[in-house]
């Protein structure tokens, strides 16, 4: 537009589009999720982190007393617990997806390779090794989370 | 995007109803209207887009052009994915049981009125990448009479890049550029790696150089939306991710092209002597082609018409 | 000024390779059958941890130090894209600034841990 008398409006959805996959309904795109998924875990990592070192520090900060008493609430369902259980699923999804990521991005690979455009007109991307990798982190996700359940709240 | 026949073949529901997202830039105001139309077998949704215009509301305005997913104007959101309005038919998108259909202007552009959005940071940062070969045989590039050697492998490599028609999909699809404005966005990334990648030309070097930036390939974050909804299949996601790949071993001093086209040869007895540049090749005396390079000269329009 | 694929390789991209290995230890360390205990209370007892931190400080050290380069880089990288890069002075010397503290926490846990 050259000299108009309105204004423009701005129609970036901003951060929103960081957290909601639904923002715009693509399909066939898991890797959408994937990618807010992974921002949203990234995070909350970063944010959890500082208080992990700010706890584990306890021992050296104020003493196995301390210590040995917020451990004594480690069993059951408890905050310490929930913790750990929470922390850990966190932690499972942005690595096992970051490995995926890692293959794609810093590697290059599992993207396919630049073919001729034919019917159905599906990007090679979409349908490379990439997608089954997506697809594995997802069910290793599911069941590691299961299991950290399994070791934080019946042991 | 995803073409799929029985889908685009079927006999959409007998009366649709479109909800179109307005924009009038004089007040501001951003309304929702809603139109019932008429459908037949084989109506696009820019035709139902026409129909309305034509018989319904006389102001509703969008943009379009070839209205055969060519020319790349009538790009939209329907029903929640950018899609080209002439290349998607009313049967894909609506349903007996759900006869609505939603149409907004294209999100990550600023919007002039109604569907129409500007694109024009999107081509400034397409001509920021030098979407052009670069030789350094300059004299050749002007008077060269034969055409540079590439195989039909490597013809593979690069030719689905080439298919794109600017249609800014990919752009509005990315979930990076609803943010980040410095972000140069999948379609002129696609077309960096398109020349790295591209034996023809010879300034990999430079290109790697001036994308390692804030808002080069290492902004992109995968989430391979512009690949889902490139009408082209150019798969914009996966030459980012080659981009980038090749500028981590670039930097690792482990990257290097593959070779550089040679020109083809003529036979001996048809050899010609070398031609010097034509006049109308050279530069104007005085002309900062730099500059120009930069920033296009503006050519009056009465100078076009002499 | 310091390249974007600099910050990336470096800060991202091989830290997260060093990563999957040290958080795949980090966690394994919690699972009881693998430390000879009964249960996951058991692993986190003052014996256990003293020992853990005596004798693999270095290593712990390296996780810390790395785990916080890499989430402390994502969290600046996500925060210049949501700002378009225009408050990238405030973002980055802030993320530095809490890099050197919880840096130095780390270090202090190693380091200042006595015998229970």
């Amino acid at each position: 537009m050259s000299e108009g008398t309105g204004k423009v409006l701005p129609n970036r959805p901003g951060w929103l589009a960081s957290v909601n996959p639904w923002v715009l309904r693509v399909v066939n795109n898991p890797e959408r999720l994937a990618f807010v998924l992974h921002r949203l875990t990234g995070l909350l990592m970063a944010l959890i982190i500082m208080a992990h070192i700010f706890v584990t520090g306890t021992p050296a900060r104020v003493g196995w007393e301390a210590w040995a008493e917020e451990i004594a609430k480690a069993q059951g369902i408890t905050v310490v617990t929930l913790y750990f259980f929470f922390f850990a699923g966190i932690a499972w999804y942005h690595g096992l997806n970051g490995i995926r990521l890692l293959l794609v991005e810093f590697f290059g690979t599992c993207i396919g390779k630049p073919e001729k455009p034919k019917p159905p007109y599906l990007a090679p991307s979409l349908k490379a090794c990439q997608r089954k990798l997506l697809y594995t982190v997802y069910i290793l996700w599911a069941i590691l989370w299961i299991l950290t359940g399994y070791i934080v709240f019946m042991g | 995007m995803t073409f799929d026949p029985e889908a685009a073949t079927r006999t959409p529901p007998k009366k649709v109803i479109f909800r179109v997202k307005r924009y009038n830039p004089e007040t501001g105001k951003t309304w929702w209207d809603e139109y019932e139309v008429e459908t037949y077998r084989g109506m696009t949704v820019l035709d139902a887009l026409l129909k309305i215009k034509e018989e319904i509301d006389h102001t509703i305005v969008m943009r379009y052009s070839c209205r055969m997913g060519v020319c790349g104007s009538c790009g939209m959101i329907i029903n929640g994915m950018p899609r080209l309005a002439c290349q998607t038919q009313v049967a894909e998108v609506a349903t007996e049981a759900n006869p609505v259909i939603t149409i907004e202007p294209l999100k990550n552009h600023p919007v002039l009125r109604d569907l129409v959005t500007d694109f024009t940071a999107f081509f400034e940062k397409h001509r920021s990448v030098k979407p052009y070969t670069i030789r350094k045989d300059k004299e050749e590039l002007e008077t060269g009479d034969m055409e540079y050697l590439m195989s039909p492998e490597e013809h593979k490599e690069l030719y689905e890049y080439t298919l794109c028609i600017a249609c800014g999909l990919c752009y509005s699809a990315c979930p990076v550029a609803a943010s980040d404005e410095r972000f140069l966005g999948p379609q002129a990334l696609t077309y960096v790696w398109r020349y790295v990648s591209d034996p023809r030309d010879e300034a990999w070097q430079e290109r790697l150089e001036a994308v390692d930036v804030e808002g080069g390939p290492f902004s992109c974050h995968y989430a391979a939306s512009c690949s889902a909804v490139c009408p082209k299949m150019v798969d914009p996601g996966a030459a980012i991710q080659r981009l980038r790949s090749a500028l981590i071993k670039y930097r690792l001093g482990l990257y290097k092209k593959k070779k550089v086209a040679k020109k083809a040869t003529r036979p001996a007895e048809q050899v010609k002597p070398k031609k010097p540049l034509p006049p109308e090749a050279q530069p104007v005396p005085g002309a900062n082609i730099e500059a120009m390079e930069r920033e296009p000269p503006t050519i009056p329009v009465e100078q076009l018409i002499a | 000024m310091v390249k974007k694929s600099t910050v990336q390789i470096w800060l991202q991209y091989v830290t997260a390779i060093l990563l999957i290995f040290l958080l795949t230890w980090h966690l394994l360390v919690r699972v009881p059958w693998l430390r000879g205990v009964e249960t996951f209370k058991d692993t986190l007892a003052s014996e256990k941890v003293y020992h853990e931190v005596s004798s693999y400080g270095i290593l712990l050290l390296i996780f810390a130090y790395v785990a916080l380069l890499h989430g402390f880089n994502g969290l600046r990288t996500i925060l210049l894209e949501w700002t378009s890069g225009k408050y990238n002075g405030l973002i980055t010397g802030t993320i530095i600034i809490l890099f050197i503290i919880f840096g130095a926490l780390a270090t202090y846990t190693v380091i200042g841990i006595t015998p229970p």
